[in-house]
């Protein structure tokens, strides 16, 4: 089976909320592969977010369209809804439910039951190294062991595409490599990443194509590497950054 | 369909766990209802007596010593309404010292029976008679000429914060032993002329008895059913209010799935979002449903143990709990309602808490409905609450079946049938994908 080179497809999006002056995504296009590992890197309100909540179907465009294997989320939702999975930015998870029952309600969310449902819970909470804590309330949890409860509870039903925002934002060496590791692992399965990141380093190592966007607006698209190499003065995706968005990554 | 049974079985079920985690919460649904049944008909359980036991006071001065004023004046001492006073500090209460006492807040009502009252009604009756005899007969009464009498007269002073319900009280005692006494004084003057012209002396003044007996019964058609007491009224109505108070913790539990971005991600996943929002209906309802048994089982068994009336269930139970399962789905789904409208928890708190005091002002919990005024009864139709307790003095009141609170169930059920639905659709169409 050949990859699909338009897996997902974005075209001239824009997206303006009610009573904003400026669109927050303006003009977006942006096609992605299956197979890659897509790094949306921008800074702060740059669009980041709101571009994932359309693809997700979470909120709508006012213009353009989006596809997801060639499906749209307004004629196929639940279709599109079995193909994607979703790690949203902030902890979407029960405080009061423990671990493993935080994962089992979000996998019957999709339809899993029974043992296959347990027994898939089970295997990513050890990959994670989650086993001997899976009965204790997220609540008290650390906020990387949290954020990787919040990753597993989006590839339960194992999606062809994985959505990530900012997956690794405000957790220590440790965890982010744990889920770096595993973005890596997925992907070499056959699962396609759209991750979006602050992290210019990580997205530089992981991502097979990078996109930035600053104002909503798409500033440059490609491989890092090349990114790099035709923008005079660059030496990474750090200087890159810097001067297409003429913004220090974290103000 | 498959995917739907298993989402809304999950959420039932994560709902009743974080129930069961809120170990305050969960104490603060059944304490908190089960304590205001119990303060609240012990407090109106007194404010009841005053209104059916305790007599009320009533100043009387009586300036007609003749049959009218005494027969007044005994009428009211012998009422089960009234304690009648007519004199203060050991000295016979004077018109000025009644009107005084009154003004000053001191006694609610003073009665005053001008002079003359028993002459002027004989004389007047006499006139009457006159105009009636032929002219042959217009010495029955002697030669003097009678003319028309004022009419006698009783003045009522009242506090101007007496209540309108003790006003109508009086005044209708008032008329009743005025009727009584005014046939007992024709009844005399008739007998007068009965000896005067046919020579028949009647043996003894008559009309001290009632021809027309009132008896006041609670339209129920059966024996046994008790009459309405404290407990009737204020168990059901507090009981509502508990279950519609429910309405916070169900719309904060919404409220923080939103904000906690859950709704969202929940939102990212195949199927309809009514599987979680029926997740949540049916836990909560479970919760309102054991809530209002507890308080029910409160008024049968708790509360004659405070000395208070036994809560007579009444003997249709089904109807009983067919009721209480709708009140409590009605309560649902106004919980939703608000947790999917409001924007936040202090909103869906304070709008929650809010609209369910005045539901409950309006539809009768706190004032029974047959003590406000016109236009509230109307409105008090308007409320939720209104239609629960109606059912439920229905039912004990009246012996009800299901059949005949019919009709409570159909609006209590339509209710919640909408606001789920208003809540769905809002949920649903605040955003659209693309
Ligand atoms: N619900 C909303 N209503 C109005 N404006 C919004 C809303 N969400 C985001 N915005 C605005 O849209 C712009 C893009 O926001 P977005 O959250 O997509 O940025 P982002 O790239 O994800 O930023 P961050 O790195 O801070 O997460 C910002 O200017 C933001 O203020
Ligand atoms: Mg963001």
């Amino acid at each position: 089976m050949t990859n699909k080179q338009d897996f997902i497809e974005i075209k001239g999006l824009i997206k303006r909320y009610p009573h904003a002056e400026a669109n927050a995504v303006d003009h977006l296009d942006l096609t992605i592969a299956q197979g890659e590992i897509f790094g949306l890197l921008g800074p702060n309100g740059a669009g980041k977010t709101t571009t994932l909540s359309i693809l997700c179907g979470l909120i709508s465009a006012t213009a353009g369209s989006v596809s997801i294997d060639g499906l749209s989320m307004k004629s196929h939702p639940d279709q599109v809804k079995q193909l994607i999975g979703v790690v949203p930015q902030e902890i979407a998870l029960f405080d009061k439910l423990t671990a493993r029952e935080n994962l089992l309600y979000f996998g019957q969310m999709y339809g899993l039951t029974g043992k296959s449902l347990r027994n898939n819970v089970e295997n990513y909470l050890r990959r994670f190294g989650l086993t001997d804590r899976k009965n204790h309330r997220i609540g008290n949890f650390s906020g990387g062991m949290k954020r990787r409860i919040n990753l597993i509870a989006g590839i339960l039903h194992q999606p062809k595409i994985l959505f990530l925002d900012e997956p690794t934002v405000g957790i220590d060496v440790h965890s982010t490599n744990v889920i770096l590791e595993f973005l890596r692992e997925i992907n070499q399965q056959g699962t396609t990443i759209l991750y979006t990141s602050h992290h210019m380093n990580e997205a530089e190592n992981l991502c097979s194509r990078i996109a930035v966007i600053d104002y909503g607006k798409l500033m440059a698209v490609g491989i890092p590497a090349e990114l790099i190499r035709s923008h005079a003065g660059c030496e990474n995706l750090e200087d890159l950054f810097l001067q297409l968005t003429g913004r220090k990554l974290r103000d | 369909m498959w995917l739907f049974l298993i989402k809304y079985t999950a959420s039932t079920y994560k709902e009743t766990l974080l129930l069961l985690r809120d170990r305050a919460g969960l104490a603060m649904l059944f304490i908190m209802p089960a304590a205001l049944v119990m303060i609240m008909t012990l407090l109106q359980d007194s404010t009841f007596k005053v209104l059916e036991e305790k007599k009320l006071s009533v100043l009387v001065v009586n300036q007609d010593a003749d049959t009218f004023g005494i027969n007044i004046v005994d009428g009211l001492k012998q009422s089960k309404f009234f304690h009648v006073i007519d004199s203060l500090n050991g000295k016979v209460l004077t018109e000025s010292a009644l009107r005084e006492q009154v003004a000053a807040g001191d006694y609610q009502i003073g009665i005053v029976v001008r002079p003359n009252a028993t002459r002027n009604i004989r004389e007047n009756m006499k006139y009457n008679m006159l105009q009636q005899l032929p002219d042959e007969h217009s010495d029955v009464f002697g030669s003097d000429s009678i003319a028309l009498s004022p009419p006698a007269s009783i003045e009522v002073f009242f506090d101007p914060v007496t209540k309108n319900s003790f006003k109508q009280a009086i005044i209708s005692a008032l008329r009743e032993y005025s009727s009584l006494v005014e046939a007992k004084v024709m009844f005399g003057v008739y007998s007068g002329v009965f000896e005067d012209m046919l020579g028949i002396k009647l043996k003894q003044q008559g009309m001290s008895t009632r021809m027309v007996n009132i008896n006041e019964q609670y339209a129920s058609t059966d024996e046994h059913l008790a009459v309405p007491n404290s407990v009737q009224h204020n168990v059901p109505a507090w009981a509502v209010f508990a279950m519609f108070f429910v309405v916070i913790p169900l719309a904060g539990n919404l409220i923080k799935e939103r904000e906690s971005g859950v709704s969202l991600r929940l939102r990212t996943m195949p199927g309809s979002d009514l599987a979680m929002i029926m997740g949540k209906v049916t836990t909560y309802f479970m919760v309102i449903l054991s809530q209002a048994i507890l308080m029910l089982l409160i008024g049968i068994y708790l509360l004659p143990l405070l000395g208070l009336p036994q809560l007579k269930p009444g003997h249709h139970y089904l109807a009983l709990f067919v009721l209480t399962a709708t009140i409590s789905l009605a309560a649902t789904g106004y919980g939703i309602l608000i947790g999917t409208i409001a924007g936040s928890q202090e909103q869906s708190a304070i709008f929650g808490s809010i609209s369910v005091v005045i539901l409950a002002a309006i539809g009768g919990v706190w004032i029974p409905v047959f003590m406000m005024s016109g236009v509230m009864q109307v409105v008090t139709k308007l409320s939720p609450l209104n239609w629960s307790l109606n059912g439920y003095y229905d039912i004990f009141l009246r012996n009800a079946n299901l059949m005949d609170i019919l009709p409570n169930l159909t609006a209590l059920f339509l209710f919640f049938v909408t606001c789920v639905s208003i809540g769905w659709w809002v949920n649903t169409h605040k955003n659209q994908p693309v």
